[in-house]
């Protein structure tokens, strides 16, 4: 969303750049706010959405707090997530002094006298806004500057933010974005902003109409010592660059990073396609382990989150962090249907470890053997496969909401390799109707158990059967190759 | 039970219209300013404090051994002077203390912005700036007096150019003393006119 609400400033931004005078800052804008048709609604509109984007990026920011997503190779898109975010500051703040109404004023005013803190110019800027000159145009010329390149830099910026996600997601689902930039477009139609009255030094404003979205802090920089408010700026700063500092987990366990086995890697180049953090590049195999394919994948951990998604997308299940890999996951089936009393097995309900942990024991409840996964995209569907080998009546497969996933693209993959034939597909001779996903939204409580009860009738309905070819279900399948790290 | 169909879209459309309303309310509350009062006597100048400096005038062979460019026949040595402000609201004292030249060494002009809360009404202001530092004239000792025409015109230049320096500078006192009415919701303001060499006061009507 941020990165939409980025561009639709963007365009209203340079609308209005070409009524506004640095010479005659407030009155050009006067001239804009008496144009009902246009001038008017594109201005609160560039205001509006300004505030929206200050929203939705700390929603962006929070998520990822919230998630643990900022550390170790995410650590490039938090930093430069806060530079941006400190960016759209600066940039409201200019936008708010181009204006030069008692509120830009009031900005201008706050800003030097934080500025004069510091020993850079001997005069204070201050005085700029003493009232016994005029401004110079200087002035709201650097300013207007600032505000263009700004927002343009902030752009040039995302691109760093994005340079280790593959296929980064730029606009929210179009119902969203539609409703977003529909509610906003109305609001500045039907409740425009105002204006306020142009500056005035030498008048004193007790009260001015602020965008608290924005300079939420000028009441505590007002009210405190320069040094002290500078010290809360750049400490605020310094603290939100250093989360990923704090949250930084050993990359042992579950954060280990993915592994391939060139053993069984055949150099399909599928998990490169997959990879939501490109680390995976396809080389030229180095000697070889007998009859091998040229090209062999290999993962840079340093760009590796431990998703697992490349587990899911490796037929030869040859890749995957370690004890996540596809190998595991069969292995684990084994384990449990080798003590299972086969006359007694329930469907398998599959959640993903993120997904709301709430439904667990209501899914038991309705008769699931419940199963955990670390992410969607990381069930490999030999897995699968085995389970309803083994005797399963069925397995549905709980994900997070597609937009909310950690592994950024588990869902979409999973889906693809279940119903679209993507490899490492859901073999075609898997019965699909014993097969379903579905997304455990914390939203829909009723919805995710409903979908459950509706596919365990389904199950019992079509009195799906153990198939009798497979007496011996935990041989049928794979040969057991106990996992090696090549290297 | 369940919740009746419409309820979905009609709680997202609640929520909707609250953000909508808060986004607006958010942009547009209004925000106590940094006003120190509900009127404000601003001082705001920017002056040369007067170079306080003891000078010896060089003799010819001092002179020879300096290079080229560094051919000054005054040697001055020297600080700028300080200054005291104060400022008296209806004969009270608000403000009393030294002012300097800015610059790590002081030796900038002095640019000075201060603000006072004031009550509004009829008021008498005062506002003076007072050398601190007594200042020293030129020590003619011990020089010789130049002979040949380059070397007077050169004196004449430099004796100029200290003379010029000092009528910029801030005279040793300054001050400005006036009744007035300041209404509320108004800056009184005053400051340094550096060609008539006093304080000025102006008003926001
Ligand atoms: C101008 C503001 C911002 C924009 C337009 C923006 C946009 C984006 C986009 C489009 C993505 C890719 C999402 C995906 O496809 O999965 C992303 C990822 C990310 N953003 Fe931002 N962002 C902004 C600010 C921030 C801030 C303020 C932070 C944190 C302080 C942040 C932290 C991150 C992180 C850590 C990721 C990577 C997530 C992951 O690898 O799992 N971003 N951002
Ligand atoms: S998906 Fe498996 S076989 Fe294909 S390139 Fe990756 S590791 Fe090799
Ligand atoms: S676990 Fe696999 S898919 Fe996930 S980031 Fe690492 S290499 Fe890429």
């Amino acid at each position: 969303m941020a990165a939409a609400l980025l561009a639709l400033l963007i365009v209203t931004g340079l609308y209005l750049l070409v009524f506004y005078r640095v010479g005659a800052p407030w009155q050009s804008v006067e001239r804009l706010q008496a144009d009902p048709y246009l001038g008017r609604w594109i201005r609160s509109l560039h205001r509006f959405a300004s505030d929206a984007m200050v929203i939705a990026v700390l929603l962006h920011a929070w998520r990822l707090f919230a998630q643990s997503r900022s550390w170790g190779p995410r650590a490039l898109a938090w930093t430069s997530g806060v530079v941006l975010l400190a960016v759209l500051f600066i940039s409201g703040w200019t936008g708010y002094v181009m204006v030069w109404d008692t509120f830009g004023a009031e900005l201008a005013i706050g800003g030097a006298r934080l500025f004069d803190a510091l020993p850079v110019l001997s005069e204070p800027v201050r005085r700029i806004f003493a009232g016994d000159q005029a401004i110079p145009s200087a002035f709201f010329f650097i300013n207007l500057f600032l505000h263009v390149a700004l927002p343009l830099g902030a752009a040039a910026g995302l691109w760093i933010h994005l340079s280790r996600l593959a296929r980064p997601t730029l606009l929210p689902p179009r119902p969203l974005l539609s409703a977003v930039f529909g509610a906003l477009t109305a609001l500045s139609i039907f409740f425009p902003t105002p204006l306020a009255p142009e500056a005035s030094l030498l008048t004193v404003e007790r009260h001015v109409p602020a965008d608290l979205f924005f300079v939420f802090w000028l009441p505590w920089a007002n009210a405190l010592p320069p040094w002290l408010a500078w010290t809360g700026a750049v400490g605020t700063f310094g603290l939100a660059l250093c989360i990923p500092l704090f949250l930084h987990r050993p990359r042992s366990g579950s954060w280990t990073p993915s592994v391939v086995d060139e053993r069984h890697c055949t150099g399909c180049n599928q998990c490169p396609q997959d990879c939501p953090w490109d680390a995976i590049t396809m080389i030229p195999r180095e000697g070889g382990h007998g009859v091998q394919s040229a090209l062999v994948a290999r993962v840079n951990p340093l760009r590796c989150v431990s998703c697992g998604v490349c587990a899911g997308s490796c037929a030869p299940m040859g890749v995957g962090p370690p004890g996540q890999t596809g190998r595991d996951q069969v292995a684990r089936v084994r384990e449990t249907y080798g003590v299972a009393d086969v006359n007694e097995l329930r469907p398998v309900a599959i959640c993903c470890e993120h997904a709301a942990p709430d439904y667990l024991a209501p899914l038991r409840a309705r008769g699931a053997e419940v199963r955990r996964v670390s992410c969607a995209g990381n069930l490999h569907t030999s897995a699968i496969e085995l389970t309803l080998r083994a005797g399963a009546p069925g397995v549905m497969v709980f994900t997070c909401p597609p937009r909310d996933c950690r592994g950024r693209e588990g869902p979409k993959w999973l889906h693809e390799r279940l119903f679209n034939d993507r490899e490492a597909e859901l073999q075609s001779r898997v019965d699909r109707s014993r097969v379903a996903t579905v997304v455990m939204s914390v939203g829909d409580p009723e919805g995710v158990l409903d979908a459950w009860t509706a596919f365990a009738a389904h199950l019992q309905a079509h009195d799906t059967q153990i198939p009798s070819a497979f007496d011996d279900p935990l041989g049928a399948y794979c040969e057991p190759v106990p996992l090696e790290n090549s290297r | 039970m369940r919740p009746a169909v419409w309820a979905r879209p009609a709680a997202g459309l609640t929520v909707a219209a609250f953000g909508l309303i808060a986004l607006r309310a958010g942009s547009l509350a209004p925000l106590r300013t940094s006003a120190v009062g509900e009127s404000v006597l601003r001082l705001s100048w920017s002056a040369r404090p007067e170079r306080i400096e003891q000078c010896r005038r060089l003799t010819d062979a001092e002179l020879a051994e300096r290079p080229q460019h560094m051919r000054l026949r005054w040697e001055c040595e020297g600080r700028f002077a300080r200054y005291l402000l104060s400022v008296r609201v209806d004969g009270r004292i608000v403000a009393s203390d030294t002012v300097r030249g800015g610059g790590l060494r002081n030796d900038r002009p002095m640019h000075l912005f201060r603000e006072y809360a004031l009550r509004p009404g009829e008021r008498r202001l005062g506002v003076t700036l007072r050398r601190i530092d007594a200042s020293v004239r030129l020590d003619s000792t011990g020089g010789q007096v130049a002979a040949g025409a380059a070397a007077a015109d050169r004196e004449t230049r430099e004796a100029q150019e200290r003379r010029v320096r000092r009528a910029e500078a801030l005279p040793d006192s300054v001050s400005l003393d006036t009744v007035l009415v300041v209404p509320t919701g108004r800056v009184a303001l005053v400051s340094y006119a550096s060609g008539e060499r006093k304080l000025v006061f102006r008003t926001g009507q």
